[in-house]
């Protein structure tokens, strides 16, 4: 008996392809992105290679500039942190004297993380990193590079994880800037750089001044600097208003690894 | 076509593109060549049609693994307009270099934005400079693009200077 040969026609192939990519834009995101952690986990290897590769080609075009300055801004940033906990630190012994403090990561786990991909561009900023669900990472955790903050963990599978970066035009975080009695919001911007939100022009500030991420119960039990002012102008809408762009504390892009602040380990890993 | 050579490359150009090529990158927009596109156009020009569709799609998807953003629209965008570009190739000649710059620009262009748009109705978000880095990716892929046809045949074994027939 002759067998008869199936053939695809080009249009139907086209269609099917088509079909193909709209029921995988329809899916919900939770089930595709767990495709980009599995090849991210399969080809981890090249991957990091291919990045480290292209960092150090970087650290070389700028030698003088980056090693010196990347330790001058980790101890920069720890000192502003030291500061933050420590004027945090003065207002409660003003408000409950008596009573025991603790600082503020006391008890807190540091998990280190190595950077595998990094997406930094004004459409997207993101990293992955290799640390998941195993290790007892859990959404909206917070992620620190060079002794600041830089972004919170927004997607997970078992052994990675995607870091939404400050930068990201989808991150947003109550923020609080030093001398400033009052909590704003921070929303990234894209390229390496976030904005101030409704911040009123009866406000000082500065070029230079640091901004704290406010405390979040769970997440983060003290300010953390976050990133310092990079200019600012009046908003073009409202006179009354503040455009205050602000740059990340650290060389997000030149990051190989970095630590997730794990509150409350003990629940974590029940 | 070699399939499994055409796998190996799209997998090769997708780790450079997501690292390596970091170090071409230029301004502060950070506006790096789309090694991606390029290889759509590549295909769609040396290639038939029925291939250029499979590629497209398939270098389509693989730009979604390696994107930080929803899976999809690149898939539709890259699957739609290769299938436009073959067809187009197939009636007009493209064999010197500022042509295929060209279409490398107008393919990057299109792909870019149709995909910047698929994004923005799947995940909310606002950009800023959006389309000026759209329009630099275009423009430093269609200056480098054409250099790649070259090392891109050579590993296919296509030989450039014959248009396969359709």
């Amino acid at each position: 008996m002759a067998r008869k040969r199936f053939k695809l026609t080009r249009g139907i192939l086209f269609i099917w392809l088509f079909l193909a990519g709209l029921i995988l834009f329809l899916s919900p995101q939770k089930i595709t992105n767990k495709c980009q952690f599995v090849f991210t986990r399969i080809f981890q290897l090249p991957l990091k290679i291919s990045r480290s590769i292209s960092l150090s080609a970087q650290t070389n075009r700028n030698d003088s500039d980056v090693i010196s300055r990347r330790k001058f801004i980790k101890l920069q940033n720890h000192l502003a942190n030291l500061q933050a906990q420590l004027t945090q630190t003065e207002e409660k012994i003003d408000q409950v004297t008596g009573m025991k403090n603790r600082s503020g990561l006391e008890g807190a786990k540091i998990l280190l993380a190595d950077v595998i991909t990094a997406s930094l561009n004004s459409l997207h900023c993101e990293i992955i990193i290799n640390r998941g669900q195993t290790d007892g990472l859990s959404t909206d955790m917070f992620v620190l590079g060079d002794n600041s903050i830089i972004g919170t963990i927004s997607q997970l599978s078992e052994r990675t994880a995607k870091v939404k970066l400050l930068t990201d035009p989808a991150f947003k975080l109550p923020i609080k800037v030093n001398g400033l009695k009052t909590n704003k919001i921070l929303q990234g911007a894209g390229n390496n750089t976030a904005k101030i939100k409704l911040l009123q022009t009866k406000y000082k500030i500065n070029v230079g001044d640091y901004v704290y991420a406010c405390k979040k119960p769970g997440y983060l039990d003290q300010p953390m600097t976050i990133g310092k002012i990079k200019k600012y102008t009046r908003n073009e809408e409202s006179s009354l208003l503040w455009d205050v762009t602000v740059e990340p504390a650290c060389n997000i892009q030149n990051l190989n690894s970095v630590a997730v602040i794990i509150m409350n380990p003990q629940i974590q890993a029940r | 076509m070699r399939w499994l050579r055409f796998a190996a490359l799209i997998i090769i150009t997708a780790i450079i593109q997501e690292g390596l090529i970091n170090i071409l990158a230029i301004t502060k927009l950070n506006i790096k060549p789309d090694l991606l596109i390029i290889l759509l156009v590549f295909f769609a020009i040396y290639s038939s049609t029925y291939e250029a569709i499979i590629t497209s799609f398939a270098i389509g998807f693989l730009a979604d693994l390696i994107g930080h953003s929803a899976m999809g629209p690149h898939m539709l965008s890259f699957g739609i307009l290769g299938t436009l570009l073959a067809h187009l190739v197939g009636v007009i000649t493209v064999r010197k270099m500022p042509y295929q710059a060209l279409l490398i620009f107008i393919t990057a262009s299109l792909t870019n934005i149709s995909t910047h748009l698929l994004n923005a109705l799947k995940i909310q978000q606002h950009t800023q400079n959006a389309y000026t880095v759209i329009f630099g990716i275009a423009l430093y892929s269609a200056i480098l693009g054409p250099f790649l046809f070259l090392p891109f045949a050579w590993w296919m074994r296509i030989k450039t200077q014959q248009l396969s027939k359709r």
